[in-house]
């Protein structure tokens, strides 16, 4: 346990003391500085738990353990140790390109203002057809429109391995296409092997020990 | 007990049941510690923060309607 969820568990507990302890003596309210006490108990205090509480789920969701947790998600997981660096999510994990403890939530948040809240909800609706619904197959699993440039130029664009690579100047238009969305990193040639879950049993996997 | 006295009380129990869902939602990185502290804890938080501020609000109001 952190040093940051050890302080959070402790204001919470600290809380829960204090609420429950004005609900079982709620004469205490009658005199002003009981009147004080519960303002403190009953609002400033769960207020702040809460708030603290939701700053540190937002944090925890985007953790590649978190994604990971469900049995669906256990594929593109193992595609990010794929022993080939065609595979692009598996070449940017093992390459620390993406950070690894957040490797998902890096290449799947839109890179917009209201991107990492869109994100969220749409892993609360994926958390609730992990148990009230009806889970697809790995390999029937789908983004919900194409991929967008926007998330791979966040880091890509201006970075000179990226600019100035042979491949992206075939075309003299294709890095003004790329930028535009218009060409799509992962068109056909290019980067098109992604997670690709249904070749993974006749693949071999990397391990970071070795 | 005075009905705000019950309030509180009620909010106190509320608040406490809801942080204790927090609590137990931080001990494990799960999905499903996520939903629980988003639909449960955090409404039962918000039910009890609401109630007291209603037993406030009504207290006040009923302290300042005239006396027969």
């Amino acid at each position: 346990m952190n040093r940051v969820v050890l302080i959070e568990t402790a204001f919470v507990v600290v809380t829960i003391v204090l609420a429950v302890l004005v609900a079982v003596r709620a004469e205490l309210t009658r005199a002003r500085g009981g009147k004080v006490f519960a303002f403190l108990a009953l609002f400033i205090l769960p207020v702040l738990a809460v708030w603290g509480g939701f700053s540190e789920q937002m944090q925890r969701s985007t953790s590649t353990q978190f994604c990971l947790s469900c049995h669906v998600m256990t594929d593109f997981g193992r595609s990010l140790y794929v022993n080939d660096p065609s595979y692009v999510p598996a070449r940017h994990f093992q390459n620390n390109f993406v950070p690894r403890d957040h490797a998902c939530f890096t290449c799947h948040t839109d890179y917009t203002m209201f991107g990492d809240y869109r994100a969220k909800w749409r892993g609360v609706h994926h958390v609730l057809v992990e148990y009230f619904g009806t889970v697809p197959k790995p390999v029937d699993i789908k983004l919900y429109s194409p991929y967008n440039n926007r998330e791979c130029l966040h880091c890509h664009l201006g970075a000179r391995r990226y600019e100035e690579a042979s491949e992206h100047h075939k075309d003299p238009a294709m890095l003004a296409q790329a930028a535009s969305n218009q060409l799509s990193c992962m068109s056909s040639n290019c980067h098109d092997i992604v997670h690709d879950v249904d070749t993974l049993k006749d693949a071999s996997f990397w391990s970071p020990s070795k | 007990m005075p009905t705000i006295e019950r309030r509180i009380r009620w909010s106190g129990l509320l608040i406490g049941a809801g942080l204790v869902v927090q609590l137990l939602s931080l001990l494990k990185i799960h999905p499903l510690a996520f939903v629980t502290f988003l639909l449960v804890g955090c409404p039962l938080v918000g039910a009890g923060v609401l109630l007291y501020l209603y037993s406030l609000v009504a207290h006040g109001h009923g302290a300042l309607s005239p006396r027969p």
